[in-house]
């Protein structure tokens, strides 16, 4: 029947039952097809790889020479903590990368849901800084497990103006009573247990221990009623610093970074007892449905620029050997990153690997901590 | 022609079936509804309670069951801890909610005569935006540098913005109270709607006040609907967990929040399940002490 001809059958009221039914099944059809229909239209997100990274690594920046290639940027998802992401994984999400740290390694691989790199698929491989990555979890027959894309440290981020630093810096600053309600904190156990550790004075070789849980435990609730906030999204913690909110918080390089480019008067701490450091970057899923396409991403995410970008408007640590060449001393020291990653990462304290055993028991006590018991 | 053939042909066995039997007509009709009931609601709910009675051991799930996890929970003042704070947030954020939203009913039920489904669109008007959305916009309201506080440095009330105006239990109360508003009103507004007015009329042919008119009559008449209302907001609020992540701060955090910590960072799928059964008896409890409440005003 003509569309015009129901129409006016509709407004003279005409219609009759079996052209009404039959309209009505029109229009179930066409409802249950409809989301069909868009995504053949966009075919071309299935065509790229999944790469999942927290919030905030999800930019174009890091994708110049992967875009150069295939024309679009990758699909990404995002995380909040390290936790999170790998419960999310082994309840059967599937992102052909995700990126973890290289402490996370040894209890990432033994799940069977990651294969080894082969970086002979990498163009920008040679480039690579191998201190960051060749070490013995992390390599099997010859192939990295995690191929590292920033390193850095989680240590204070305060206001000059508005904290009363009394001596040295020093994690006391994050328990400073006086500052009670004012204070922020990063609400992942991967980075608020070990700087705890830190400032318990508990040798990371110890941590696995019964009497470091309960010191590190202790240390962690003696704080918690000094806490605003904890929070894992970086732009949150930015705004609150850049407010007044609050005036020191435990953070990473890049909010420092943000932070002074936009002006507000704000210090990475040097605590005196050491900051936690880190190398993270990425793993490739076991099944990566878009293997290829993954290999571009880990070679985009590796190349110059990225590195370049990383530290110039994050403050995290380049991977990329040529990169340094672009930067000059004087930028480093600014930043707190050094020509040498190895000086940095061992000035601190750097993470060492745990059992499963001991991730589950450190989240499950931390996040109760969180809520108060 | 073709009325003569389906006369003539015998009727099928399913269509004889259902002339016969009102009840299977009945059955057909609903058997949409029952199977995704059954897909979304029962097969959920059933896994829920079987899982709630596995373990954990290491990253893998044992599968004996075990009521392991239940008496966990009853070793640890946390779970009772946050099942009563959230309570407690959820009945405070349901009452103030109904006792605002009673009179804008009434209003609307008895008030206004013109362009009523304009004043219920309105009523409405919340949920035209995302719950994320609201909440969030509370947050700016809220906020250290929020309009609040701005408004209040202007017009040189306080100094210091107040920081206690958003990470608190009043902040999630407040929010929560606006956020499920639309909830309460419109079946209290139905029940005020649907009430006979010459009862009224009568009441007061008899010599009744206006007060003693509103609580002899329209209030008995309009408690199915505050009871409606009730649930409509209790249920959900009490097993939210966006607003108290969102707006709570540390100490504003409530059950919700810890079955989401379960099931998302803590990796213990089996303990959040027996957290969230845990939750549906008290809820449910909560609704039965409600009613045996609601029955006794009513008389």
């Amino acid at each position: 029947m003509d569309v015009i001809d129901q129409l006016h059958a509709v407004k003279s009221g005409k219609l009759d039952r079996r052209a009404f039914n039959r309209s009505l099944l029109a229009l179930g059809i066409s409802t249950a097809v409809v989301p069909l229909a868009p995504r053949r239209a966009l075919a071309a997100p299935e065509d790229h790889a999944t790469y999942f990274t927290w919030g905030g690594f999800d930019i174009p920046d890091y994708f110049d020479e992967y875009v150069a290639k295939r024309g679009e940027l990758p699909n990404f998802a995002t995380f909040g903590s390290v936790e999170e992401a790998f419960n999310k994984l082994s309840s059967g999400f599937v992102a052909d990368i995700a990126h973890p740290c290289l402490s996370d390694v040894p209890r990432w691989s033994s799940t069977g849901m990651f294969q080894p790199i082969d970086t002979t698929r990498l163009s920008n491989w040679a480039d690579m800084i191998p201190e960051l990555w060749d070490v013995p979890y992390n390599v099997k027959d010859g192939k990295p497990w995690l191929v590292p894309f920033e390193w850095g440290q989680t240590s204070i981020a305060y206001r000059t103006d508005l904290f009363d630093l009394q001596g040295d810096e020093s994690w006391d600053m994050l328990w400073d009573a006086r500052h009670s309600g004012r204070l922020g904190c990063l609400g992942a156990g991967g980075d608020v247990w070990w700087c705890a550790a830190i400032k318990a004075g508990v040798p990371f070789d110890q941590i696995h221990t019964d009497e470091a849980f309960d010191k590190i435990s202790a240390v962690l609730r003696e704080q918690r009623p000094l806490i605003r906030m904890y929070t894992d999204d970086t732009t949150s913690l930015d705004t609150a610093l850049a407010a007044g909110e609050i005036v020191a918080s435990m953070a990473w390089n890049s909010s420092v970074v943000t932070l002074s480019a936009q002006g507000v008067p704000v210090k990475f701490a040097r605590p005196k007892e050491g900051a936690l450091t880190w190398v993270c970057g990425m793993m490739l899923h076991a099944e990566a449905p878009k293997l290829d396409s993954a290999y571009d991403v880990l070679d985009s995410l590796i190349s110059e620029k990225a590195a370049i970008f990383n530290m110039r408007d994050y403050g995290y640590g380049g991977v990329n050997r040529k990169a340094f060449a672009q930067i000059t001393d004087d930028e480093l020291a600014v930043l707190g990153l050094s020509r040498n990653p190895v000086e940095v990462l061992q000035a601190g304290h750097f993470g060492i690997p745990q059992t499963p055993e001991w991730d589950q028991r450190m989240t499950q006590t931390w996040e109760q901590i969180k809520l108060g018991f | 022609m073709t009325a003569m053939a389906l006369t003539q042909r015998p009727a099928s066995v399913l269509s004889r079936l259902l002339h016969r039997h009102e009840a299977c007509r009945g059955w057909l009709l609903l058997a949409p509804a029952l199977c995704l009931m059954l897909v979304a609601i029962l097969f959920p709910l059933g896994s829920t309670l079987v899982m709630s009675t596995w373990s954990l051991d290491g990253y893998s799930v044992d599968r004996t069951p075990t009521l392991g996890n239940y008496s966990a929970m009853l070793g640890q003042p946390m779970f009772g801890a946050l099942i009563g704070r959230s309570l407690v947030v959820a009945t405070i954020a349901t009452v103030v909610t109904v006792a605002l939203c009673y009179p804008m009913a009434y209003f609307v039920a008895f008030h206004v005569h013109r362009h009523k489904a304009l004043w219920l669109i309105l009523l409405t008007l919340p949920f035209w935006t995302s719950y994320l959305l609201r909440v969030f916009a509370w947050k700016v309201v809220l906020g250290y540098e929020g309009v609040l506080n701005t408004a209040l440095i202007g017009l040189g009330i306080v100094q210091e913005p107040l920081a206690a105006l958003l990470y608190s239990q009043t902040a999630v109360t407040l929010v929560l109270a606006h956020s499920w508003a639309a909830f309460a009103i419109l079946p209290i507004y139905v029940s005020l709607e649907k009430i006979d007015r010459s009862y009224i009329e009568a009441a007061a042919d008899l010599g009744d006040g206006l007060t003693r008119r509103f609580w002899r009559i329209t209030f008995p008449l309009s408690l199915p609907g505050v009871v409606a209302a009730f649930f409509m907001m209790f249920v959900p609020t009490v097993g939210d967990y966006i607003t108290p992540a969102m707006v709570g701060g540390p100490d504003g955090m409530m059950v919700g929040n810890l079955i989401q910590a379960m099931f998302g960072p803590m990796n213990n799928w089996p303990a959040g399940a027996a957290l969230s059964v845990v939750m549906m008896l008290t809820i449910g409890l909560a609704g039965l002490a409600f009613l045996a409440v609601g029955r006794l005003v009513g008389r």
